[in-house]
């Protein structure tokens, strides 16, 4: 059973039976079947395959392609070229929107990156594509790549990140260290990342006139049909995008990449339809990644252990040729309490692929230098890590004095820290062995996320045969919105989820916003939620009109919907189904909308935020400087939580890629070529099973009244923040070095 | 030989392929293409990452999982293959397999479940750790642990046995290439001698790469896969004889039904070579073909004093395998010659034998440091030693100065620690992308001193990766 009154009934009244269900993921059959398509199992008839010739520099020109050997390849059909290529309707190069990256689309010869795209082999399969990319051989003029953050020339960037400013304050930052007993200074170094989602990004694009159709993942299905269409020269509804399954995103498929918008110009260069998918080394460039970072921390602290200063300064990469500053300094503007906060950041420009979102951008890489530093300084006044982080507990946002809309964070503390058994840590370090002679190492660290909200619409539909139909084109890359959604959209329409239908994944649908910031559960959830709404309250203008009805003159406050009916908040025992609604007003359904966005009013006036709480346990062998995490531990709170299965299995996710960061992550550049040196799999390591601990994640109950009506905050990157840091503490507090290159390695260990 | 067509079961169903078909055309790409049967994912096409994961169904009832991207057509003749597409309940319906990882929440975005599903309906039919059949599966979601417990509450199946088309020696003919099957050692090495430039393929798991990853076409192709002789294993008093191309996975259950001081450490060894993908598939003779400096099968052959019977059609000879690799990525093979047979004899009762490989990750990565050792313990001194390491020189090399001390002393923690220490004589490693000289040297010593807790602590289990 399932409900959704009218009345102005808290949130958590209001919602129904659905919302909170442990439900399993409703596709979860599709894709275990091998059933789910992606992009890249769509072939329409007609179908030629695209394969990218990319630079093997990393700046310079193009000075020769064999372009005649790879045309005179059986099976090619076409090489698209600077030269040689379908116009546009807009330079790449401009920066047509703050989030219209500039993308290489053959605009001219010259290499900005490694793996850039300077040419597109078409033919009749991919075998002859390939071959044919193989046999264009080019030669190139080579300029002295720019690869290291520490050689470039630096400036000082207006914005980070999406758009926040570079540097805030609070307070005097000098004069808190210097009015401090205890003060910790150090520089944190972060490593380039790949997000490497397992699905590798990938077009299918079918050209019919000026209207087009592509199967392409998508995590922001709208955004990318108006950068199309400027590029184009087509209005945005005329492109028709399905992207009802991302294969992972991490941020890499927020944006339409170049590689993509190539594949649609491949389509359009030879008329019929193209396929391009980009093989894995091809993704270590023109699908984002996360810049590396050398933070340096400073902190001051009382004789007590209060802070007084917090200073956290990011120098950080973009490309040559575009701007994304990854926001790491930010991490400290939320998390502890102190009278003086200063965060900053400087950039270089270098010879790579422009940095983008990757999951928990800026907190991730915030997270783990702060973290560590909060640790070092709980040391160096003889606390007990948590202990410190209780005294300097936030009770409003430091950085800006705003209330929090609601944070359960102590809670996390406590629940996490009990369930970890925290309580029996040494304070010193290297006090622990296993029976195997291994250093063991408790370490913890305070996980946050912003809870953003983005703007969606949806559409709802109550049918004559008594069930509905919402619309929305979300976005599922791996979250669960296919399931969480619908749970929304049950309760919203007051329908049990078997009755409603749910549409989503296509263009062509209602706009559910991008899935990105953590915000899509929450931003289509309230899209869907209103849409459910507006549409009871038309059926039940319906039925209180009528007077044939037993709601006649109830009045909109005095009904409820429930079970497929609507009946008299005073008296459930009067009211009738949908069905015999829409079947008296002669109506084959009824259509409501909804949108969402956030309210401004509440963002002034409240911090909003997710928290949690990581505990991780760690060994080193003392010989060989091997590191392996053996538990981890995370309290979450973030808000309401619609379907606990799907967000413990976020966090789980995100944790790993906590340990992912803290431990393994690293593109290695040459930096003479400026190549990547371990573009695949088998070298750029992101965790396999053996490398994942026992993982708890405890869901800690927080309600919160200001974030959105139904108090969702996001849970898909916070896992990761905090986890990093943990680890690298218990690394620390195993074996009582303190590493702060990340990831760490086992060369840094022994000596 | 005349030209023939492919011919394999899949999905229980016997399929023959176009005359013309590319016999050393990917699995995955003619799955995806022409079969039209793209539950399989492409996720790297080179093996690291399993989203391609399909099944053997072998004639003995083992289900082997194998990456469909690194296999060629032509290996596959006369094989029977699964894909997740073949999975169904007796009523059509979703596999168990399949519904208790989707009831257990053992996906996200489900681009690798398609590989995992097929990595645990292989595993099902046995009792082995489920963590070793995941090794050959990334997933970037989920953090596995849902898988592992999904993996945990599988129903254990007996596979039936698939039928597999009858097939003889076979020679596949596409425009501008020869796929060579031949059915029995003479025929091989009649087609060596022929064709001295030929791939010689056998799990392809090596050579595979440049088909799938950099896309070669290969003019003449003989694959070793159906030559008899070469896929016997066989063990007695003597020795352990295994055939040049048994893959891996069978010689990895012989081992762990042997009673030997070599069989435990060289079945740990053995289950962490790659995955259990690259085991379906790859062999002994790749490896010794290969001759990289961290083929991890290397370093215990050298110390286990191994030897190969290598073949041409005009003789037959026996050398060391520590003879046989002459240096970096080469060995003493002529141009018409093939490894046959691996001869490794059996240790004594009171031996020592152990055999460590240190990675960074631990699955799914080649080795930073390996190290093997074989030492003749008796009556509390050391009456032969033989220590062989990879990964810190241009090839895999014996560490003579650390065998010198150990030689003739006393079995004791500290002839092992001065032993260690000589190391330092016997290599030269170099700064990589797995990490530094000196912490390879450091590591190499650390190794050495685990054989003693190997052999004086066996209870503990030391970490082996990170
Ligand atoms: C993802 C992945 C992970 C891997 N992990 C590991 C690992 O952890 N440790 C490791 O050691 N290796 C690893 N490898 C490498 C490879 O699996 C091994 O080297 C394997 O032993 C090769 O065997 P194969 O039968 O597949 O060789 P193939 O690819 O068929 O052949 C390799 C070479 O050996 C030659 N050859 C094969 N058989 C014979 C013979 N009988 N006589 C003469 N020459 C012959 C071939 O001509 C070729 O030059 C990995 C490979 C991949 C793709
Ligand atoms: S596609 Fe990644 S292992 Fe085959
Ligand atoms: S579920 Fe996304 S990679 Fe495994």
């Amino acid at each position: 059973m399932s409900e959704n009154t009218l009345a102005q009934a808290p949130v958590h009244l209001r919602q129904g039976s659905s919302i909170g269900q442990p439900l399993t993921r409703r596709d979860g059959v599709l894709k275990v079947t091998g059933g789910a398509v992606y992009a890249a199992d769509n072939h329409p008839p007609g179908l030629l395959h695209a394969v990218l010739a990319v630079s093997t520099i990393a700046r310079g020109r193009v000075a020769a392609l064999d372009l005649a050997a790879a045309r005179a390849h059986p099976g090619v059909v076409e090489v698209m070229t600077p030269g040689h290529k379908p116009a546009l309707a807009q330079d790449p190069d401009e920066k047509a929107g703050p989030f219209a990256f500039r993308l290489d689309l053959l605009q001219d010869d010259r290499v900005r990156y490694a793996n850039q795209s300077i040419a597109v082999v078409i033919a009749e399969t991919i075998e002859a594509a390939t071959e044919g990319a193989a046999l264009l051989a080019p030669r190139y003029e080579v300029e002295p790549a720019r690869m290291d953050l520490h050689d470039a020339e630096s400036f000082f960037p207006a914005v980070v990140g999406a758009g926040t400013p570079a540097a805030e304050h609070h307070g005097d930052v000098d004069a808190g260290m210097a009015a401090a007993a205890v003060r910790v200074e150090a520089t944190y170094d972060t490593s380039a990342q790949y997000h490497n989602a397992m699905e590798p990004h990938a077009i299918v694009a079918v050209w019919d006139g000026d209207k087009l159709r592509l199967d392409t993942p998508s995590q922001g299905m709208a955004m990318a049909q108006a950068r199309i269409a400027g590029l184009f020269g087509i209005p945005p509804e005329n492109i028709h995008i399905r992207s009802p399954f991302l294969g992972g995103g991490f941020g890499s498929k927020g944006m339409i990449s170049g590689p993509q918008v190539l594949g649609i110009m491949a389509a359009k260069l030879v008329g019929r339809p193209v396929k391009l998918v980009l093989r894995r080394e091809q993704m270590y460039g023109p699908v984002g990644h996360r810049a590396p970072t050398r933070q340096t921390l400073r902190l001051g602290a009382d004789a007590g252990g209060a802070l007084t200063a917090i200073g956290h300064h990011t120098k950080t990469a973009s490309s040559s040729f575009d701007d994304f500053f990854e926001p790491a300094s930010g991490a400290s503007h939320s998390l502890y309490a102190s009278p003086a906060i200063a965060t900053s950041h400087e950039g270089v420009r270098l010879d790579t692929g422009t940095p983008l979102f990757m999951r928990a951008p800026g907190e991730a890489t915030g997270s783990i230098a702060l973290e560590s530093a909060i640790d070092e300084m709980a040391d160096a006044c003889g606390m007990d890590p948590l202990t410190f982080r209780l005294k300097n507990y936030a009770e409003v946002e430091p950085i800006s004095g705003k209330p929090f809309s609601s944070k359960a964070l102590r809670q996390c503390y406590e629940q996490g820290a009990a369930r970890f058994g925290w309580a029996s840590r040494p304070l010193a370090p290297r006090m622990m062995r296993d029976a195997a002679g291994m250093l063991v190492g408790w370490g913890m660290g305070t996980a946050t996320f912003p809870a953003l909200m983005f703007q969606a619409k949806a559409r709802a539909t109550l049918r004559r045969d008594g069930t509905g139909l919402m619309e929305i084109g979300a976005h599922d890359m791996g979250q669960g919105a296919w399931t969480a959604l619908a749970q929304i959209a049950a309760d919203g329409l007051g329908l049990d989820i078997d009755q409603v239908e749910f549409r989503s994944g296509t263009s062509d649908l209602p706009d559910g916003g991008i899935a990105g910031g953590s915000a899509h559960t929450a931003t289509a959830g309230m899209a869907v939620h209103g849409a459910g709404a507006d549409v009871i309250a038309r059926l039940a203008e319906l039925a209180t009109g009528d007077e044939r009805s037993p709601l006649f003159g109830a009045g909109n406050a005095g009904v409820v919907a429930r079970g497929g009916r609507l009946s008299r908040r005073d008296d459930e025992a009067r009211g009738e189904s949908y069905a015999d609604i829409l079947d008296r007003a002669g109506l084959a359904g009824i259509e409501g909308s909804g949108g969402s966005a956030a309210n401004p009013v509440a963002q002034s006036a409240y911090a909003m935020h997710a928290h949690g709480a990581v505990f991780a346990e760690v060994k080193v062998d003392p010989d060989l400087g091997q590191i392996r995490v053996t538990r981890l531990v995370g309290a979450f709170a973030a808000g309401t939580i619609i379907n606990p299965r799907m967000v413990r299995s976020q966090y789980y996710g995100g944790m790993i890629w906590g340990l992912s960061f803290a431990l393994l992550e690293k593109a290695v550049t040459d930096r003479r070529s400026g190549r990547i040196m371990n573009a695949d799999l088998g070298e750029y390591h992101v965790p396999v099973n053996a490398d994942v601990p026992s993982v708890e994640a405890i869901l800690v109950e927080e309600r919160d009244a200001h974030v959105n009506a139904l108090g969702i905050k996001g849970v898909g990157e916070i896992g990761i923040t905090g986890t990093a840091g943990a680890i690298a503490n218990a690394v620390w507090h195993a074996t009582g070095r303190r590493v702060r290159q990340f990831p760490i390695t086992l060369d840094r260990l022994i000596d | 030989m005349a030209s023939e067509q492919i011919s394999f079961c899949l999905n229980g169903q016997v399929v023959v392929l176009p005359p013309t078909t590319s016999a050393a055309s990917s699995l995955l790409d003619w799955l995806r293409g022409p079969a039209g049967l793209r539950g399989t994912k492409e996720g790297c096409a080179e093996g690291d990452c399993g989203a391609c994961t399909v099944a053997l169904e072998e004639p003995d009832g083992a289900r082997v999982p194998i990456n469909a991207c690194l296999t060629l057509l032509g290996q596959m003749h006369g094989r029977a293959i699964r894909t997740v597409e073949g999975l169904r309940d007796a009523a059509g319906g979703p596999h168990p397999v399949a519904r208790i990882l989707a009831e257990h929440d053992g996906t996200q975005c489900g681009f690798c479940t398609p590989g995992i599903v097929m990595s645990a309906w292989a595993a099902v039919t046995g009792d082995g750790d489920p963590h070793e059949a995941l090794a050959g599966n990334l997933c970037r979601c989920t953090g596995y642990r849902p898988i592992v417990a999904a993996m945990a509450a599988m129903p254990r199946e007996v596979a039936t046995p698939a039928p597999v088309p009858a097939s003889t020696a076979a020679c596949f003919h596409a425009p501008g290439q020869a796929f060579h099957l031949p059915r029995g050692l003479h025929a091989l090495l009649s087609l060596r001698a022929a064709h001295p430039d030929a791939w010689l393929l056998a799990g392809g798991t090596d050579l595979g790469l440049r088909v799938s990853e950099h896309r070669e076409r290969p003019p003449e192709v003989i694959c070793l896969l159906a030559v008899p002789e070469l896929q016997a294993l066989h063990i007695d008093a003597h020795g352990i004889r295994i055939g040049a191309a048994v893959p891996y996975h069978r010689l990895l259950a012989a081992l762990r039904g042997l009673d030997d001081p070599i069989a435990a450490p060289f079945a740990r060894l053995l289950a962490r070579l790659g995955s259990a993908q690259i085991r379906g598939l790859g062999t002994l003779g790749g490896n010794l073909g290969t001759a990289s400096p961290i083929g991890d099968m290397l370093p215990p052959l050298v110390a286990l004093g191994a030897e190969v019977t290598i073949a041409s059609l005009c003789a037959t000879r026996r050398m060391a395998v520590e003879a046989f690799l002459t240096g970096y990525r080469t060995n003493a093979l002529a141009p018409d010659e093939v490894v046959t047979e691996v001869i490794i004899p059996r240790a004594g009762p009171g031996d020592v034998v152990a055999m460590e490989k240190l990675s960074r990750r631990h699955d799914q990565d080649i080795t930073a440091v390996g190290l093997s050792a074989w030492l003749r313990v008796v009556e509390g001194r050391i009456r032969a030693a033989r220590v062989a390491l990879g990964g810190v020189g241009p090839r895999v090399l014996r560490a003579t100065a650390a065998e010198h001390v150990l030689m003739g002393a006393p079995w004791s923690l500290e002839t092992v620690r001065a032993a260690a220490r000589m190391l330092d004589r016997d290599i030269a490693p170099l700064d990589d992308l797995r990490g530094s000289g000196a912490w390879r040297r450091a590591a190499a010593a650390g190794l050495l001193e685990r054989v003693w807790w190997r052999a004086t602590r066996p209870d503990v289990e030391p970490m082996e990766a990170l």
